[in-house]
């Protein structure tokens, strides 16, 4: 009687391994995580709240707003947030624009050179960022083969200083820089249609534009949300491609941290200006996040 | 003049290479109007091509395609008063039932008012009643069917072409559907074009059925003709079991040719063929009789041999005899309370009236 109420108890522990064992897998990485990102994060948060921080102690824990009033005050940032927005936002556009179809001749019309076309576009990626902004200085320049180009075949006598240095440049190195993620995701959406219901459109008399509008854009937007997550975002923060294209009118926000925290030391405004720009992308990644389920659910 | 009704789709000598290889190959068909019309054959037969044609996704290489009379050979499948439906639906999976149904009316731009109660009307033929808030992944496959189906027949179409649309379904499923796809087609008085390779299917809904082959058609004609009348040993093959025999004619008696390759083995055909000239006989395993060894009537056909095979199939028992020369046929007998209870390695004659020997080639056509 006394053995049948006593059950093996074996079962129990493999269980417990079981919960413990992703943990322990997870450990590292986390802890890794926690001391190189969120400690620099907690670093740039007190810095950016607490003027006294760094001044040696001295009225440390004297939490202020004045870094951010100071940034966000500032008519010259304005400007800037103006321009990184003009500037994002039309390399954004030029890269939907170019991904969609080009993600379309991937997906449906390319056959066997699909995946080349698709490695390319992933080299094209691995590209030394720094040689590739390089090369379209050489491009744009005012001694440039663009310029030299359209000097002798006459369309102009005066090379064009606007190639280079200006806000159309900072667009096109931007837009030509991230096509990759732009394309990749967009391209995943489009493997998942069925190619038969663009003809079953046509057959019910739709064109190609009602085509796109109303069958394949509906069909790839959460394709296009994450393009947004992946791309928009660093676009704002980009500062690599300004500072070397930009000149004085491609001067984007994150020249502006840069310049604060490097040339001039002024941590806490820097800080304060990250903080600003995370905020926004995480709003804005929010926003992105939920119309992609939306999305989702409704399809 | 003579008034003969001008077909709802004609189809003048169409051809359609890809290439080198013909797809179709020299097609004249005239489909007329509320007819059931299949085209019958074996993957890569060309069935499809020619269907596309007709839709307008492929334009023929060389021929016409008319549509009630007028040339639409060059109108793009945008503007051909016809509707497909898709082997595995093609539904628009971001819209509801009732969006996917009114596609078409809205790019026509019908009324409003009219569009929705065309959608509920065509519901309610196909039998979808109250599901059109529902989105296609919400549904069963066969409901989905029904609702591309309505999808296309909203558009109150010239002629409706289905393209293996019972594919993906399964067996139960797709019975029930052959015989709801006649009651929509006698429903909305509509033309349907079917393809399909399954004989079954074609069988069962076909006014006509086309059976194609290599490009090409090889008889066009209502289902009980092509399957009691086969015109060539391919027909015969495709539309029920395979079960030829090469025989040459040994000599005639009055109306019948006379095959007597050996001992225990005679059979008889209505044919006009010459002493000496090989027929490519074909026999319907369901005509021929089957007893044990010796006892077989004096038919006009009768064949002696071993049965090698024997499988239960249901309704009817099939049993695969060995003929001297080497040959096989296959014999079908009802299972009721008659059934022989031959075993495989038994003797066994067979036996069938001439009128049942078809031929289906000359010459060895094999």
């Amino acid at each position: 009687m006394e053995s049948a109420t006593i059950p093996a108890p074996a079962p129990r522990r493999p269980r417990a391994h079981r919960w413990l064992r992703p943990l322990a897998f997870l450990g590292t990485p986390t802890a890794l995580l926690l001391v190189l990102f969120l400690g620099p994060m907690l670093v740039m948060l007190g810095v950016a709240f607490d003027r006294g921080l760094l001044d040696g102690g001295q009225g440390a824990f004297n939490l202020t707003l004045t870094n951010f009033s100071d940034v966000i005050t500032d008519p010259l940032y304005r400007e800037v947030a103006v321009t990184t927005f003009e500037i994002a936002t039309a390399a954004m556009l030029a890269q939907l624009l170019v991904a969609v179809p080009l993600a379309y001749v991937i997906a449906f019309k390319a056959g066997r050179w699909q995946l080349p076309i698709l490695l390319f576009l992933v080299l094209a990626d691995e590209l030394n960022p720094m040689v590739r902004i390089y090369a379209w200085r050489m491009l744009l320049g005012r001694e440039g083969l663009i310029n030299e180009g359209l000097m002798r075949i006459g369309i102009t006598d005066q090379p064009i200083d606007a190639l280079l240095f200006s806000q159309f440049a900072v667009t096109l190195v931007l837009a030509t820089s991230y096509i990759t993620y732009t394309v990749i995701p967009i391209y995943g959406a489009m493997k998942a249609i069925d190619a038969n219901v663009f003809e079953a459109a046509r057959d019910l008399g739709a064109g190609w534009w009602t085509t796109t509008r109303r069958v394949l854009l509906p069909l790839i937007a959460p394709g296009i949300f994450v393009s947004l997550l992946l791309v928009y975002i660093p676009l704002f923060t980009d500062f690599a491609s300004p500072a070397l294209v930009g000149g004085t009118s491609g001067y984007m926000l994150g020249n502006v941290v840069n310049d604060l925290v490097l040339e001039s030391g002024d941590l806490n405004r820097g800080a304060a200006m990250s903080i600003i720009m995370l905020v926004l992308s995480a709003l804005f990644a929010l926003v992105a996040y939920r119309l992609a389920r939306i999305n989702r659910l409704e399809s | 003049m003579a008034a003969i009704a001008e077909p709802m789709i004609r189809l003048e000598r169409i051809s359609k290479r890809f290439g080198e290889a013909p797809a179709v190959d020299d097609v004249s068909i005239g489909i007329a109007r509320g007819e059931f019309f299949s085209m019958l054959g074996p993957s890569g037969c060309g069935k499809t091509t020619t269907l596309r044609m007709i839709a307008g996704f492929e334009e023929p290489t060389t021929g016409r395609v008319l549509l009630d009379g007028e040339d639409v050979t060059l109108v793009s499948a945008r503007h051909r008063n016809v509707n497909m439906v898709f082997q595995d639906y093609a539904l628009f999976p971001h819209m509801s039932v009732a969006e996917n149904v009114g596609f078409g009316l809205k790019l026509k731009r019908v009324p409003r008012n009219e569009a929705r109660s065309r959608i509920e009307e065509m519901l309610a033929v196909v039998r979808l009643e109250g599901l059109g808030e529902r989105r296609p992944a919400e549904l069963s496959g066969g409901q989905r069917q029904r609702v591309a189906l309505a999808r296309a027949l909203v558009n109150r179409p010239a002629a409706l072409l289905l393209d293996e649309p019972l594919g993906a379904l399964d067996l139960k499923l797709r019975r029930e559907m052959q015989l709801e796809l006649k009651r929509i087609q006698k429903t909305t008085e509509t033309t349907f074009v079917y393809v399909t390779h399954d004989q079954e299917e074609a069988l069962t809904m076909s006014d006509r059925i086309a059976v194609m082959d290599g490009g090409r058609v090889q008889q066009l004609a209502d289902p009980k003709t092509l399957y009691e009348r086969p015109d060539t040993s391919f027909v015969a093959d495709f539309i029920g079991t395979s079960n030829a025999l090469a025989l040459s004619v040994d000599r005639r008696e009055g109306e019948l040719a006379i095959m007597e390759p050996g001992p225990g083995v005679r059979v008889a055909v209505a044919a006009p063929a010459a002493v000496g000239e090989t027929l490519q006989i074909s026999i319907r395993p369901e005509k021929i009789s089957i007893v044990a060894g010796g006892d077989g009537d004096g038919g006009d056909c009768r064949v002696d041999g071993v049965a090698v095979e024997r499988v239960y199939l249901g309704s009817v028992s099939q049993t695969v005899v060995e003929l001297p020369g080497g040959e096989r046929l296959a014999v079908h007998e009802l299972n009721d309370d008659d059934v022989s209870s031959i075993e495989p390695g038994d003797a066994v004659t067979l036996s069938w009236p001439a009128r049942h020997s078809l031929v289906v080639g000359e010459e060895g056509g094999r």
